[in-house]
């Protein structure tokens, strides 16, 4: 899988990676405290956020595993930055990764539209809510109130990372500095597909 | 007569990017034999860099560009080269120093090196050894290079390069992002090296004054990627700006009155105080980590002043990365964004800074002259008529400062004081009329312009070196 | 002694780790995280350098995380019958419902244990050199990772001057949380079109070195496994069946 990648979009993928670590280490952290507080629903609506990378990447390069490793790598670097969630990070990233990349392979990597972004998100948010169903024990919390968590977390995913992801990977277009990248090369075709 | 060898032939070869409908290069011809010293120079954006990449075999593969022509490359035609074959032979240093390293410390990026080139275990930590006593980098050693200087890192990325045991070391504008008197330094170090070394350099370079004698041999080509000649090289005199008369006027427009800057304890700016007028241009100079930046940012409340006061009616700061100011998504809404200007004003203000054209252009998409352009727009849009510009110079080719002279001085003559950070003063002696010099976050003072140029001493113990064409004038009136 | 821990194969010990977190989150019983969670701070202290003011201060945030999962737990946990043991506003809480309320915190105060080991005890070019040369990584990977890694603080300086100029515009007066995620826009976009133009600078730069993407033959720092290696992660998997087999004996009726 890796023969078809240039360095180029690899070291891209975890730079992205890195900005988003950032935005969510210094903006995002919005009463992290609280959050704590008032457990681990706290999280959900803003779960999107660490789906978003996959999103932007795949809307950008369009390549199989353009969703998969950007989450995985930016786990990794999470992971050597010392960030408490340990080693963990690492599975829950590739798993995430798979949620969205499982969307794009749906579609076999041919459309690009905001319904597949979207749909990415959800996949990811599908992944993750599992994933954290069996880690952390949501099989011991009341169904109706884990059914609001999910829900929440795919609207998250749909939203924040689907739309926002194709928001800012547009404004991103705009700027001119993706010449060379699949998303310039392709012209509208998308928004008809 | 011994036959020379040739490192590179090129025969008429043209490329193109594929998002391109326009060729990049234009039937490019000329060979490079063993032990040359060759610059390849040309305006900014020529296809300079692109002729590089082709020689250490970056593209075509990495952009999917397309080749016409024959590239020979010790003989052998390029394509046969498997990738990274060439690349120990050929060994390349860039232009951007902060981003031309994947470990964090100097040893580790050299083995990352050594490991590509399947260099045996055994054989690595000599090689190491070797290349940083060569280098003079034995101190650096253990050093994260992301903390060192610019012109450590160069050093560092040559380093990196000479361990391969290259023939050849091309370098892409090595010295564009260094100030003039590390350049001169990295310079002096890369002759000696060349020497030691016996290689063959192929120089990419748009300002070639810095470089002397250095080189036997240039390639000069055009804005559209055609070579125009191909001789000996002649040493050249620094770029002379047109003469100004100054646009000082007796007004004051800032007063600073012991302005201090203390971080967690560290003084970094201690008590400044200093005066401009309406229409003054200061050169604001020193050695790197001096305070310079502390004091634009100080200055126009970026970061908390300590103690003192500033007075003045409005300062704008213009960062190095014009870019970084930007919020919207066209030139125009740019402008208009604090909305502190009329609809006249700002209509005005863009056909004053030659704006017509770029109005509806995505603020990121145009070049960097004209980032600082609308950057500048923006301040006084913000009504800043003192305006701060850090480090304007860095990086620039020769159109783009006659194109900042403009700029600068037109700013001056509709009464701003604009302060300039720079290193360069070749520049500032051809625009500023005053100079503020500072050493170790204290205020050495604020000088005539005409009053710093001769003065050798003032000027290397802030890190300067005194500008050629004023040099030249003082002899010639001796 | 005190060295163990730090000099442990990071992938071996990644692997231990992970499949210590895996193996307690099957049971819901509160002594299996307790006795695993007291057991790793027990090996920790023994094997171990660690600043335990640093230790503590991160270990603060997710004691009260475990406390939210203990309350919410509490509160919203899955109907399952049992004696009512105490009520408070009108809210009955069963014995079963405060056991895995209890286990579901003690499994946050082993994994937060267990990850701070990790990450207090591990070097991170060390970790990504012994995923290529144990896990086999790819080195395209690999070396893509660092790249991210060592740009980190570069970029967050960046981040910081983006968001100063930003303010010199008077572009954050956003009061409102969702209109700060509007405006996050505007940092992220100089920050993405910077590292498109990062990522191909520095990729060319490793290309221009020889790198190629594929396995390497020799390694500057060979990372290994020895015996060392084997004997930690025996111990450590003998503490978890013991944390798994004995929180099973205590809890049974």
């Amino acid at each position: 899988m890796l023969k078809s990648w240039k360095l180029k979009e690899i070291v891209l993928m975890s730079l992205f990676g890195v900005v988003f670590g950032i935005v969510y280490l210094l903006f995002i952290h919005l009463g992290n405290i609280w959050a704590g507080v008032i457990g681990p629903i706290a999280y959900e609506w803003m779960f999107g956020i660490w789906f978003i990378v996959s999103i932007i990447s795949m809307y950008i390069i369009r390549k199989p595993g353009a969703a998969l490793l950007p989450e995985s790598m930016a786990a990794v670097i999470e992971v050597m930055l010392g960030n408490a969630v340990g080693p963990r990070l690492i599975l829950s990233g590739i798993i995430q990764g798979l949620g969205a990349e499982a969307a794009f392979a749906a579609t076999r990597y041919k459309h690009f539209n905001l319904f597949v972004l979207m749909l990415a998100g959800i996949g990811a948010a599908v992944f993750s809510f599992i994933y954290g169903y069996f880690v952390s024990g949501y099989a011991a919390l009341d169904p109706s109130f884990v059914a609001l968590m999910f829900t929440l977390r795919v609207l998250s995913g749909a939203i924040i990372a689907g739309v926002g992801g194709k928001y800012i990977a547009d404004a991103l277009l705009a700027t001119g500095s993706l010449r060379g990248y699949a998303i310039s090369r392709t012209d509208k075709g998308d928004a008809r597909a | 007569m011994r036959v020379r060898e040739s490192v590179f032939t090129l025969e008429s070869v043209s490329f193109r990017f594929p998002d391109d409908s326009e060729k990049t290069l234009d039937n490019i011809s000329f060979s490079i034999f063993r032990g040359e010293r060759v610059v390849i120079s040309g305006p900014s954006g020529c296809g300079k860099s692109t002729l590089l990449y082709l020689l250490n075999r970056l593209y075509p593969v990495n952009c999917d560009g397309m080749v016409s022509g024959n590239i020979f490359i010790f003989s052998k035609p390029a394509e046969l080269y498997a990738p990274g074959e060439i690349n120990h032979r050929i060994a390349t240093v860039f232009q951007d120093p902060d981003s031309q390293f994947c470990m964090p410390t100097v040893e580790e990026e050299l083995a990352f090196t050594l490991e590509n080139l399947h260099v045996p275990f055994a054989g690595m930590e000599t090689r190491m050894v070797e290349i940083l006593e060569l280098t003079g980098l034995a101190d650096l050693r253990h050093a994260n290079i992301q903390s060192l200087s610019g012109g450590m890192k160069q050093r560092v990325a040559t380093a990196c390069a000479l361990i391969m045991k290259p023939e050849v070391l091309l370098l892409d504008e090595p010295i564009s992002h260094l100030d003039p008197f590390t350049a001169k330094e990295f310079i002096s170090w890369l002759d000696e090296l060349q020497r030691q070394f016996d290689l063959t350099i192929v120089v990419v370079e748009h300002r070639l004054d810095a470089w002397e004698t250095f080189f036997q041999r240039e390639i000069s080509m055009d804005g559209n990627g055609e070579i125009i000649a191909d001789q000996d090289f002649s040493a050249r005199r620094p770029i002379l700006f047109p003469e100004r008369v100054s646009a000082m006027s007796g007004e004051t427009a800032i007063s600073v009155t012991d302005l201090s800057v203390k971080l967690k304890e560290k003084m970094l700016l201690n008590s400044f105080s200093f005066k401009a007028k309406r229409g003054e241009i200061v050169a604001i100079a020193g050695p790197n980590g001096s305070g310079k930046s502390t004091l634009a940012k100080a200055l126009c409340g970026i970061h908390k002043k300590s103690s003192g006061r500033i007075q003045s009616d409005g300062i704008g700061y213009v960062p190095q990365s014009p870019e970084y100011l930007f919020l919207t998504q066209s030139v125009k809404d740019e402008l208009a964004f604090s909305g502190l200007a009329s609809r006249e004003e700002l209509t005005e203000l863009m056909e004053r800074l030659g704006m017509d054209g770029i109005k509806e252009a995505h603020p990121f998409s145009v070049s960097h002259g004209q980032k600082r352009r609308v950057a500048i727009g923006a301040m006084l849009a913000d009504k800043r008529p003192v305006l701060l510009m850090d480090e304007p110079t860095s990086g620039q080719d020769e159109a783009a400062l006659y194109e900042l002279f403009d700029l600068i001085d037109g700013r001056a003559r509709d009464g701003s004081t604009v302060f300039i950070i720079t290193h360069d003063m070749e520049f500032a002696a051809s625009i500023a009329d005053s100079v503020l010099l500072i050493k170790d976050g204290q205020l050495t003072g604020k000088f005539a312009a005409r009053d710093v140029w001769q003065n050798e001493q003032l000027l290397a113990e802030h890190h300067l070196l005194p500008p050629k064409g004023v040099a030249k004038l003082a002899e010639s009136f001796a | 002694m005190r060295n163990l821990l730090h000099d442990m194969n990071p992938s071996v010990k990644f692997g231990v780790v992970t499949v210590s977190m895996l193996a307690v989150a099957f049971f819901f019983n509160p002594w299996t995280p307790l006795l695993f969670w007291v057991s790793v701070l027990a090996l920790q202290i023994a094997l171990s350098r660690i600043n335990w003011k640093i230790w503590l201060l991160f270990m603060l945030p997710f004691t009260l995380g475990a406390f939210g999962y203990l309350w919410t737990t509490v509160i919203f946990s899955a109907e399952t019958g049992g004696t009512v043991i105490w009520s408070f506003a009108g809210l009955d809480v069963t014995d079963a419902q405060w056991t895995t309320a209890l286990s579901l915190s003690f499994r946050v105060m082993a994994f937060s244990t267990l990850s701070l080991m990790f990450a207090f005890t591990t070097d991170p070019v060390k970790f990504i050199m012994s995923l290529m040369q144990q896990l086999k990584l790819s080195p395209k990977l690999a070396y893509g990772i660092m790249v991210g890694y060592q740009f980190l603080p570069v970029m967050k300086d960046e981040f910081i001057q983006i968001q100063q100029a930003h303010r010199l515009r008077g572009a954050d007066t956003e009061k409102h949380w969702w209109q700060r995620l509007f405006s996050m826009r505007r940092v992220i976009i100089p920050m993405l079109a910077g590292a498109v133009r990062k990522a191909e600078r520095s990729a060319f730069a490793m290309e221009a070195r020889g790198f190629t993407g594929e396995a390497r033959t020799a390694f500057y720092r060979p990372v290994q496994v020895g015996r060392t290696d084997f004997l930690l992660a025996g111990v450590f998997m003998l503490l978890l069946v013991g944390s798994c087999v004995g929180g099973v004996i205590l809890s049974a009726p």
